[in-house]
This record gives C-alpha cells, structure tokens and sequence, in this order.
C-alpha cells in the first residue's frame, strides 16, 4: 500500500452563487493522520468530498502523490471514504458489501475471498461476514465500513466525521482503535469532526476550518498553545478573554486592562486594542500573601459561580466587569469555595497570547 | 370545522329519507314496464310521444339484449314485474310462447297487412305482433371504399371476392338474434350446403368477428372496416346521423317483423294494450320514420307519404325471394349457432389463414393455368367447405335437442355430449382449413 | 393507546354495527360467489368440476391468458412510460419536473373506458394516426387491434401509479449510497445495476403489483373495446346472457379474487423485510447533475411524446364530443354543441344519479372508515384488528365479483317498503359503490387519525371529556382535514365505477353517468354525448382531486400547531 501525500493548491468551491471553500492551500504528507476540525458549516466536509470527487467542479488544484486529480471523477481517483451514515447497502450481506470495489475492479475471483477475509478479520467482524447491515450495531456498520474501505487498498483514507453516529463511550474506543488500524495500515488519513478533542486526541496534525477558510494548521498542541486568532483559541477548549490594549510603559511593553490588570508581553508585540487569550487551567487560585511573593500576574475577583465537573471545579470570577473561568483540580475533601467569595487568581505571563481577532 | 362535517352529514340523510319516500311512492304508480332490446334511440322517442299522449302513465324502459331479456323475464315469471316484451327477433318470442310466458292479445288497429314480404306480420297464434319490418344487407363506408378503390358490393356471392379480403365485418348468430336470421336466410335461400359455403368463404373476408350486432355499424362508422353485414335499420339511422355510409339488400333476403307481446300476468294489462295499438296506428308508425330509428313501418299508407325515402316491402322488391320457414329456423337454432361458432368464429385465423392461400393461389393460376394446380386449389376450397352434418342431421329432432345453450356449458348430461360433438367438429374444422391451406400454397407454387 | 373500560360500551356498539354492515354486504357475497364456483349444479354437491369445464373449454383458456398477458403487458408499457420520467425527475436538476408531476396525474381523472371509444378514433386501424402515416408513409401500426388496444388504454392510464412509486423509491434512496459506490469505482450502468435499481426494486414492484391487479379486474376498458375474449368481460357476458345460475361466471370470479389476491401478497412480499428507509439514514435521493443543452433538448422530447400520448384520449374525448360526424378521417368532420345540448337536457338523470350514489356512498365510506379506524387505533377491543381486515380486503375483490355476489344473494331478497328485491334497488349500487371505496376510506382515515397525537384525547379526558364527547370535539375536527380528502376520493372514484354498477343496473333510470357512456357508446348517434357525457365525468374527477389535496394541504397545515405540541 503506497501512501501518498496529499497537496492543496488555491481551491475555491461554489454550490450555485454560494462560495463555501475559499482559497484553501495545504499539503498532507504520506502516512499522516490528518484532521479538518470546524463548526458545521465551515466547510469541512465540502473540502473532504471535494477530495474524494464529489461536488461541483472546483477552481484551483487538488493532486495525490504527483497526480492532479482535480477533473477527474469519483470512481478512478482510488480514495477510499468512509460516510457519516456508513452508507452499507442494505440489500446485500455484510461479505458482499465489502467484496463490491475489489468487484468493480475485475480482481480475480480466488483473490477476493482471502482479501475480503482479510479485512474482516482486521476490523474483527469475520463472524460476521453472512449477515445484513440492518442486523448490525452502529459500531460493527461502522467497521464494515472500514474494512469495505481498506480491502482496496487506496491510496488515501478520507473518514467523514465517522464517529459522531455512535454513543460516547463506544466514540472513545473506537477513535483509539482507528488510530491504531491507521498506523499499522500507515496511510494517509484525512478525518473530519467538529469534536476537538477527537481531533486532538487522534491527529498529527490538523486545520481548523472556518467559513470556508484554513484559519490554522500543525500539530493539535501546537494549534492549542499558540492559536493565531481568537476563533482558533476559542474552538480549540475553553479560553478567558480579557480586552485591552497593549502600550509602552518605561520601555516595557504591557497590556493592560480594566480592574488594574497588567501582563507583561514581549517586545515584538505591537501597540494597540488587543485582547488577552489565557486557559482557565494555567489559572491557579493562591493566597493573597503567596501572590504577593511570585512573580506571576495576579487579579482578585469575586465568585460568581461555581461548577462542579468531577476532575476539577470551574470558578467563575468576576473581574472588573469581565468573567474569567479558573479551573481548580479537585481532590477528595477540599471544600468549595462560595459565592461572593474574593479570590486572588495568578498566571505566569508567557500562558498569555495576545491576539487581535 | 365539525358543524361543516354535521351540517353535511344532516343534509345527506334528509336527501336519501326524501329519495327513500319518493322511490316508494314511485312503486305505486300508473306504470308501464316494458322489457325490451331496442336502443335508448328507439324506446325514448316512443316513451316521450306515448307518454305526452297520455299523460299520467309512466313508461319505464329495461334495456337488456334479446336472451337477457328473455333469460329475465323466465326467471321473474313467479313474481312478475314486466307488462310487456319488445324486440326483434321472432324466435325469441316463440320461446317465451313455448314457456306460456305470453299473453293472447287482439289487436283492434286496421290497415295493417298480412304479410310482408314472404314473412306472416304477426304470430299465427295471437301472441306477438309486427310493428315493424326489417330485411338484412349489406352496408359501407362510402370513404373506406373510395380510399381503398373496392367497389361496392351488391349480391352475397360479391363479398367472396378476393379484393374484399379483411374488409368485412359480421357479428355471430349466437350473439345476435338478427344475425342468426340472416345466417338461416341465407342458409334457407341457397340450401344448407351452398348457403354454409357461401358463409364460409365470405366468412374468409372478415376482419371481426363482432360481440354485439351494433359492433358492425359501430365498426363501418368510425371505419374500422368498410363492409359490414347488418340488419337494415343499422344501415339507415347510420346513414341519417349523417354517416359516410350506404346500405344496400342484396337479392337473397328477407323480411322479418319485430315484434312486441304482453307478458303473462302483466301488472298493467291496460296499459300495455294501449301500447301496442299507439304502436300500430299511424302516429305511432310515424315516428319509425325518426333519422335515428328508421324501421319499416308495417302500414303501407306510408310509403305514399312520409316514408318514400325507404324501399317499399309491401310492393315486392325486397325479401320475396326466400321463403322464410320459422319452424325450420327454431327446430335447429342453437345447432346453427354452434355451426358457425365452431367453424367460423373460433377458427378466424385458420378459416382466414386457408382463405388468402386459396386468393393467392387462384390469383397465381389465373395468370398461369396449370391443370394439376388448379385440381389442388378446388380441393383446397372443397375442404374449407366440407360439413361436419348435412341438413337432414340438422332438423332431426334428437340431435339437435343436445344442442341446449348458446355456450357451452359441459356440466349437463345432454350437454356434456354437446361439447363432445362439437370438439370433434373443431377437430375436423381445424384440419380441414390447415390441409386447404397447405394444398393452395402447392397449387400456387405449380402456377409458376 | 388510551385503555378504558368506561365508554367501551359505545365503541363496542360501533364495531358490531360495522362488522355486520361488511359481513353482509362484502363476506357473504364474496363467499357466496366462490362457494358456487365449487358446487356441482346438478347434483349440489361440492367439486371441481366446473374448473375443469373451464379449463377445458379453449375461450375460457384463452381468456384467461389473454387477461394475465394483457396485465402483464400493461404493467411493463407503464413502466417504460415511467421510468424516463423518473429518470429525468430524480437524476437532474431539471426545470421540466412540474410538467412530470403533472403528467402524473393527468391520466388519473379519467377512467379507461371513458377513453376507449375515442382512442379508437385516434389510434384504430382508420384512425387518425394511422391514415396520416398510411398517407405520407405507406404503413401503419396496429395499436389499437384486439388486445393491443385494451393494453394501449390501461398502460397510458395506470403508468402514473409506477411513475409515483419509482419516483418516491428513487428518493429515498440515500445519496450515500451511490456516492459509496462511486466511491469504490463503479459507475454509469453497472451503478445503476449493482446498486440504485435494487434499492428502488421494492417500490417499483409496489406499484407493478397494483397496476397488474387494476387491469386484471376492469371490465369497461376491454368491454368498450369490444374484446371479449378476457376474464371479466367473459364473466359478465355469461351472467347477464346466460343468467346467474351459469356456473363459469363464478369460476371466473374465483379466478379474478386469486389473481388479486396473489398481486397483493407479490406487493407485500416485495417490500417487506425490505424497508430500506429504515436503514438509510439520509435520504437526499439520487445525485443531481445539471443538464446539457443537447441532453435537455432530448429530455423535452421525450416528455412532450408522452405527454401527448397521455394526453390523446382526453383530447381524443374533446373531439369526440364537439364533433359532428367522424368517420375514416384524421379529425371530425365538423363541429357542433349539440351533444351537450343533450346531455344536459336529456341525460340529466344520470347527473344527478350519479351525484347521489357517489354522494351516498362517500358519505357512508367515511363515516365507516372512521368508525373503523377508531375502533382499531384507539380502543382495546378484542378482535377489533378483523374490522381492518375486512375493510381493506375490499380491495382484492374486483367489481365484477361483488355485482355477481350481490346479484345471487339479493335478487331473492325482496324489500318490504319498497316492493322489490334488493339486488334491483338502487341504494344495492351505492352499497356496492361504497364497499369498493372503503379501502381507500380507511387508509385515509387512519392516515388522519394517526396524527392527532393520543395525548390529545388524553388531554380532554383529564379534563372530564367522556369517550363519545372526546371523539365528537377533539378527535373527528382534528381528522376533517383527511376525512374531507377521503371522501372527495372516494366521490371522485365511486362517481365513475363502472364493473360493479354494470352488472347491478337494472333500470335505466337508476344509472348513473358511468352506465350512461357505456349505454350512448353503443348507439349509431350516441357517440357524441356519450362522449360529452364523458367529458363530464372528468371535470367531476378532476376537481374533486383537486379539491382532495387542497384538504390534504389545509390539514397539514393545521397540524403544524399539534406537532410541536406533540
């Protein structure tokens, strides 16, 4: 099985009068696992379809490996999908659905049977093989649809959002056990989910799509740390966001913010309105006093609200107008602390981004 | 919304509660019920005029075709609603006077004739009377014939011709009451062998077959075929309507009455009388003379006058020839009608198939006689002709007896050896026209 | 499902009356005709014998091929009929597709056999297709010569039942499932092969299945064509010739109810078990593709030929009935109103007759398919899943069958008031009527039903409503909406029946607009307001149906409010 790399040059999509992919530019190497993580309607799906051939007719390029693919239609391009709905013809068995591509692609009839064997053995449903998908659960319609996939052996693998039909439970095991499949297989994978957290969990690297555009790309840590803008911080897990402006003070450039709040930030940062991008898990509540002695930025506000979410409790803090989420870590007997309580909450600055939108 | 659903609902029961009340009513009423096989073309003209004459009698016309009639007026007999009996066909009369379903009337009208034509105008007996004449012909398609250049037939022994292969229409005699006369008539009038083969070879020509006597007149107007055989009436309100059509007697005819009887304990005896003298006097006569009825009228007055433009059967020129003999017909009915079923109607394709071999083949020998060829082709038309019976067979009395129904009906002892008798006739028929045919393609192949 | 014992009492009531009303007038009938079919009419004894006389004797044998053929040929005309059209609807974005839903229901509004006179006009040996092409080309086609004329009729009349369930198949086919296809190479043909024709199978054979069954049964088509050599025409010629002792006209019937019977079970058999829906999950129908100019040219073609051939016996029919004499020419000779100058005059009766019975027997299918519906859906009666049964069994039974049932248990029957048998009562037509309805009644009426959520009812009955009350003020004006659809249906089919009316009409007066054509078809200067008459006939269809979907629409619109609370 030759992986390929996939390559994305300019490509612009339209249903009609609406423009839904504009200008998408990227490269996927061989063997990468790959996410397009996005709201709906952010044109995610769009671009995987359009990968696979399905759409209207693009501008710009699309090639896999060295060929461009762009005109050609969906059943010479060897791209194998895997649907949202699994799409498993019901009016066949479970065998002859996965026997179909190696079907239409004349292989000789000895050869079909071990290599549909094969595959089903791969995702574990050999004992399966004579059944119809209306007797299957949603997670064996699903590795059906894998193995009807890999059984061809293509040279890509495009999954359209394949775990969102399934319970959550049954989601978490089978996004570990993709990945496992994918790295023995090493093809070249392409997933599309609105669930960052699949996405961070599964990928090598990702693009966060919004209407229609790549807002960002790289490694999910890389993606989560230092988000270009404020759409990406805020897809990506929860963010405080905090307005201001960044100005010169002695030389030093600081933003600053209502409620006397200070960050330091580095020189290269520009002047200007700016808003302050922080995790509510780099926030750590302290005693006044052991806030006096570090060197962190430290605000105080009251408790607003608090949430109990097992791992950890979510305080929400009112400062100087703004609500700021603080994530404490839960351990057994530490008490809650109550509303109207006043709290001193730090972070060291280099946890801050300053974004502008 | 639910006072829409009430309100209607309310209105529809005061509807049939007043529909109820006014058909009981109606059962108490100074009837007429007349069961009768004429069209609704004849029987309303005669309705409104009998009705506008009298006024406070209300006539009610059961259209059925002549053996339903006589099938409903035999099963009704023990509760019987019928007063009187009206249609064409003599021997469905007979029947029902054989059954002594009807009533004995004497007719107080004068001026009408005996006979017309070789036929008695009403029954010997004195239960059914004439009040009309009808002969048998042939009529067609003035633009069938003009398109396809055939000329217009006059004599029976014309429609044998080869040019008028698949150009004619006829319904069956055990369809039709006036088809199964002009079957014995031709029958009567040329002899039970000549007429048969005379039948046969016409028989060869047809395109149809027709279910009902109307399916030919149906079949010239609209053009579907250019000759049909027919009763004249068919011929001539076709021809009044406005029709492209001409109706012409050939000299082998006859002439028939329709007839109209009172039905045995009729519940409006007067009534019915009264009828069948308005009928009989020259008003009622008159109106035979509508575009859509145009039947001979049994008062020869009329032809001086408003019936000038029919022929006259009263001076000779039509249906004297044959002597119609009503009890030979009635003696070997349903024998004749299995006859021609059996030999014509169910075997069409055969019949037509030997048919157009024989045309071929004379065709071919006319152009280059050959002796041997032409001995193949009399052979072929001998065994189109061949008779499963000859006529003495046809009048005994025991063998026609087995013939019971129009239809076959296997379940009947007696009738059980009718479908025998007549699968062997169909076995002999069917041969007959394969070997004909077979023996005309030799002969025409000899003629090259 | 609301249990109660408290107000069983009337509910109960109900289904006694209801099953009663359908023992006599459709059970014992039915099973009266295929009881003779086996006795022995000599000896009263049960047997086989007059199956065997049937099958022995070679018309009877013919006719019952010539009827499974002409069936069969029907249904696969339609099917080339529809499916180009379901093809262009379903595969393309195509601006012609109202014109196809029209199409659709076009041939609906007119019986067969009110168009077999004067597509015998247009497409006979002499017609006027034929003398055009014998005159510019030299040859003609045989469309209309015996069977081929009752196939030409029944096929342009039924191919919208295909249409519409190949068009719905074709719908709910989850686009997934071609685009998974494509996906692993296959496409064109072998696509269409391998995976959208199987999946669309079940609708198709739904639609074939009725199709076959309604062309199996129709006696007025083949009788007006005058092709008698067919099942239905042979029963009813033998009944009403030979009389309703004669043995094969029950022989007949039992023949016709089995083939019915064995359509309806094909149908279900097709669709059971393959209720793709269910595993589908998207639906979308088919991918769309625009069209070329040069495809979309062809695309107009081929719908305006089908269109006109859809169209011909209602233009036909207009001709026919405006023209004064048409014989051997491609178009009448001249025009005139006076046909329906007669028809209003003259033929008024069997207007206003046909507004009674249709209206009756309506009236009567919806109060009888709610009672049923009800009964079934919302009580806990034992037995009560008979009444539906029974209800939709009339739909196996071909007219032809009952007005013999009803002949031969009735026409002993004589009713005290009126003074003659029942079997010669005209209100025997509307219970005949009414019985061949009653299928379409009830799925409407439990269509209607099935949308007024329980909790409704449930609502009132807290409230203090007993059973009668609920059912009055709640539950029958939430249904109006499908009850007024129900019953415009059945006014606009019972208004033009012919197999069963035929066979039942025992005076002219009595007879309704159907019997009416059927009886001016068959004189010399009847063509014409038979044809006005016909003309008629379709103008009530036509705005019955029309009015139908308007009711249809109205109710939905209404339930919008119930299903957000539902």
């Amino acid at each position: 099985m030759q992986s390929q790399k996939i390559t994305i040059e300019n490509l612009h999509l339209s249903f009609g009068d609406t423009h839904v992919l504009k200008g998408i530019d990227l490269e996927i190497a061989p063997g990468e696992f790959f996410a397009f993580l996005g709201p709906s309607g952010s044109g995610k799906s769009t671009l995987l379809r359009a990968i696979a051939g399905f759409g209207p007719l693009p501008r710009g390029r699309i090639l896999i490996g060295d060929e461009d693919v762009t005109s050609e239609p969906p059943w010479t391009r060897n791209v194998g999908m895997v649907f949202q709905s699994y799409a498993l013809w019901p009016h066949m068995s479970v065998w002859k659905n996965v026997a179909f591509g190696l079907e239409e692609r004349n292989t000789p009839r000895e050869e079909i049977a071990p290599r549909v064997e094969q595959a089903l053995e791969t995702v574990g449903l050999a004992h399966l093989a004579r059944r119809r998908p209306s007797q299957l659960s949603g997670g064996q319609q699903q590795r059906v649809a894998l193995a009807r996939t890999i059984v061809v052996e293509p040279r890509v693998l495009l999954l359209d959002e394949p775990l969102s039909n399934l319970d959550a439970n049954l989601r978490i095991q089978m996004r570990r056990e993709l990945l496992a499949l994918q790295r023995k297989l090493g093809i070249t994978t392409i997933f599309v989910t609105h669930d960052q957290e699949e996405a961070n969990t599964t990928a090598d690297r990702m693009a966060v799509l919004d209407a229609g555009v790549i807002q960002q790309s790289g490694p999910p840590m890389e993606l989560y740390d230092n988000p270009v803008n404020l759409f990406v911080a805020g897809f990506l897990g929860s963010a405080n966001r905090i307005e201001g402006k960044v100005i010169t003070d002695k030389g030093r450039k600081m933003f600053v913010a209502q409620g006397g709040i200070t960050i330091p930030v580095p020189d290269a940062e520009p002047e200007g309105a700016a808003s302050a991008v922080f995790r509510p898990q780099n926030v750590h509540l302290m005693t006044p006093q052991a806030a006096a002695e570090s060197s962190t930025v430290c605000f105080t506000g009251k408790v607003t609200h608090s949430e109990f979410l097992g791992s950890l409790i979510r305080y929400s803090l009112d400062l100087a107008g703004s609500e700021i989420l603080v994530d404490e870590p839960h351990q057994a007997g530490q008490k809650v602390l109550p509303e109207g309580s006043e709290i001193t909450a730090c972070i060291t600055s280099n946890q801050v981004r300053i974004l502008r939108q | 919304m639910k006072h829409a659903f009430f309100k209607s609902a309310g209105l529809a029961a005061v509807v049939a509660l007043a529909l109820l009340s006014g058909v009981s009513a109606r059962a108490m009423e100074n009837k007429l019920v007349v069961v009768t096989s004429f069209p609704k073309d004849l029987t309303s003209v005669f309705k409104k005029a009998f009705e506008a004459k009298y006024p406070g009698v209300k006539v009610e016309m059961l259209k059925k075709k002549t053996t339903a009639g006589v099938k409903y007026i035999q099963e009704t007999a023990s509760n019987n609603t019928s007063d009187l009996f009206w249609a064409s066909a003599p021997d469905a009369f007979e029947v029902l006077k054989g059954d002594g379903l009807l009533a004995k009337y004497q007719v107080k009208a004068k001026g009408i004739p005996e006979k017309v034509g070789a036929f008695p105008i009403n029954d010997p007996d004195g239960y059914y009377k004439g009040f009309a004449a009808s002969g048998y012909g042939f009529m067609w398609n003035t633009r069938y014939l003009k398109a396809k250049k055939l000329p217009a037939p006059r004599e029976w022994e014309d429609l044998t011709k080869p040019v008028y292969f698949g150009h004619v229409g006829m319904s069956a005699p055990s369809r039709s009451g006036t088809t199964h006369l002009t079957v014995e008539t031709v029958l009567q009038g040329d002899g039970w062998e000549k007429g048969w083969a005379l039948w046969k070879r016409i028989a060869g020509n047809f395109k149809t077959v027709t279910e009902r006597s109307f399916g030919v007149p149906s079949g010239v107007n609209s053009g579907e075929f250019g000759i049909g055989i027919v009763i004249d009436f068919f011929g001539f309100s076709s021809k009044a309507t406005g029709y492209p059509v001409e109706f012409h007697y050939p000299t082998v005819t006859t002439l028939v009455p329709a007839n109209i009887a009172i039905v045995t304990k009729a519940p409006h005896p007067k009534n019915a009388a009264t009828f069948i003298e308005f009928l009989l006097s020259p008003e009622g006569q008159k109106l035979l003379l509508d575009p859509k009825i145009q039947r001979l009228p049994v008062r020869p007055e009329l032809y001086k006058g408003p019936a000038k433009n029919l022929p006259n059967p009263f001076t000779g020129g039509i249906g004297a020839k044959v002597k119609f003999d009503v009890k030979k017909s009635k003696a070997r009915y349903n024998l004749v009608n299995s006859m021609f079923d059996v030999m014509i109607t169910y075997r069409l394709d055969d019949l037509r198939a030997a048919t157009k071999a024989i045309h071929a083949a004379a065709r071919a020998l006319a152009a280059k006689p050959n002796a041997e060829g032409q001995k193949m082709l009399d052979q072929a038309r001998a065994l189109v002709a061949a008779l499963p019976i000859d006529e003495a067979k046809s009048l005994d009395p025991a063998f026609a007896a087995i013939f019971k129904k129009k239809r076959k009906k296997a379940t009947d002892k007696v009738t059980g050896r009718q479908a025998e008798v007549e699968q062997k006739w169909d076995e002999m028929v069917k041969a007959n026209y394969a070997k004909a045919r077979m023996l005309a393609e030799k002969a025409a192949g000899m003629a090259r | 499902m609301a249990a109660q014992s408290r107000g069983q009492w009337g509910a109960a009531g109900t289904g006694l009356a209801v099953f009663i009303l359908l023992m006599t007038f459709l059970v014992i009938p039915v099973g009266k005709v295929i009881y003779v079919a086996f006795v022995d009419v000599n000896t009263g004894r049960l047997t086989l014998l007059n199956f065997a006389d049937f099958f022995n004797t070679s018309l009877f044998r013919e006719s019952f091929v010539n009827s499974i053929y002409v069936a069969g040929m029907s249904v696969l005309f339609a099917a080339l009929i529809s499916m180009p059209l379901a093809y262009f609807t379903t595969r393309f974005n195509f601006a012609g597709a109202a014109v196809i839903q029209t199409l659709g229901v076009i041939p609906l509004i007119m019986p067969p056999f009110v168009g077999a006179v004067a597509m015998q006009l247009l497409f006979g040996a002499n017609g006027s297709v034929n003398l055009l092409l014998d005159e510019h080309f030299g040859f003609t086609i045989p469309f209309m010569e015996g069977l081929n004329g009752v196939i030409m009729v029944e096929s342009i009349h039924y191919f919208p039942f295909i249409l519409i369930n190949l068009s719905a198949s074709l719908n709910n086919i989850d686009r997934a499932m071609e685009e998974s296809a494509q996906n692993l190479g296959a496409h064109g043909l072998r696509l269409f092969r391998r995976i959208v024709f199987p999946l669309a199978m079940p609708g198709f054979a739904a639609g074939a299945a009725l199709v076959f069954l309604k062309v199996f049964d129709d006696l007025g088509t083949p009788l007006l064509l005058n092709v008698n050599n067919m099942l239905a025409p042979q029963a009813y010629l033998r009944i009403s010739s030979i009389g309703i002792s004669d043995p094969m006209g029950y022989v007949i019937s039992v023949i016709l109810v089995a083939f019915s019977l064995l359509s309806l079970w094909t149908s279900y058999l097709a669709t059971r078990g393959r209720d793709y829906a269910s595993v589908q999950k998207g639906g979308g129908g088919l991918m769309k593709r625009d069209l070329k100019p040069w495809e979309k040219a062809g695309a107009w073609a081929v719908i305006i030929l089908i269109l006109l051939l859809v169209l011909s016996p209602h233009i036909g029919l207009l001709l026919l009935s405006f023209g004064t004499i048409w014989s051997f020419s491609v178009l009448p000779d001249g025009f005139t109103l006076a046909h329906y100058g007669e028809v209003f005059s003259t033929a008024l009766p069997y207007i206003t007759n046909t507004l009674l019975y249709a209206g009756l027997a309506a009236l009567l299918d919806v109060l009888v398919a709610t009672a049923i519906a009800y009964v079934v859906w919302r009580t806990e009666l034992p037995g009560r899943k008979v009444l539906d049964y029974m209800g939709t069994a009339a739909v196996a039974v071909p007219g032809v069958v009952l007005g013999i049932g009803y002949l031969r248990t009735f026409h002993d029957f004589n009713l005290p008031i009126v003074g003659k048998p029942l079997a010669s009562w005209w209100v025997i037509i509307v219970i005949a009527l009414m019985i061949r309805r009653l299928p379409y009644a009830l799925r409407a009426a439990t269509a209607a039903l099935q949308q007024v959520a329980v909790s409704l009812e449930e609502a009132a009955q807290n409230l203090g409503a007993g059973r009668f009350t609920t059912v009055r003020r709640i539950v029958v004006p939430l249904m109006a909406g499908g009850i007024a659809a129900g019953f415009v249906t059945a006014f606009a089919t019972a208004a033009v029946e012919l197999s069963a009316t035929l066979m039942l009409v025992s005076a002219e007066s009595d007879a309704p607009l159907a019997y009416g054509i059927y009886v001016y078809m068959q004189t010399a200067a009847g063509r014409g307001p038979g044809a006005a008459l016909g003309v008629l006939a379709v103008i009530i269809v036509g705005v019955a149906t029309y009015l139908s979907h308007r009711f249809v629409e109205r109710t939905r619109a209404a339930h919008e409010v119930t299903a957000r609370d539902g």
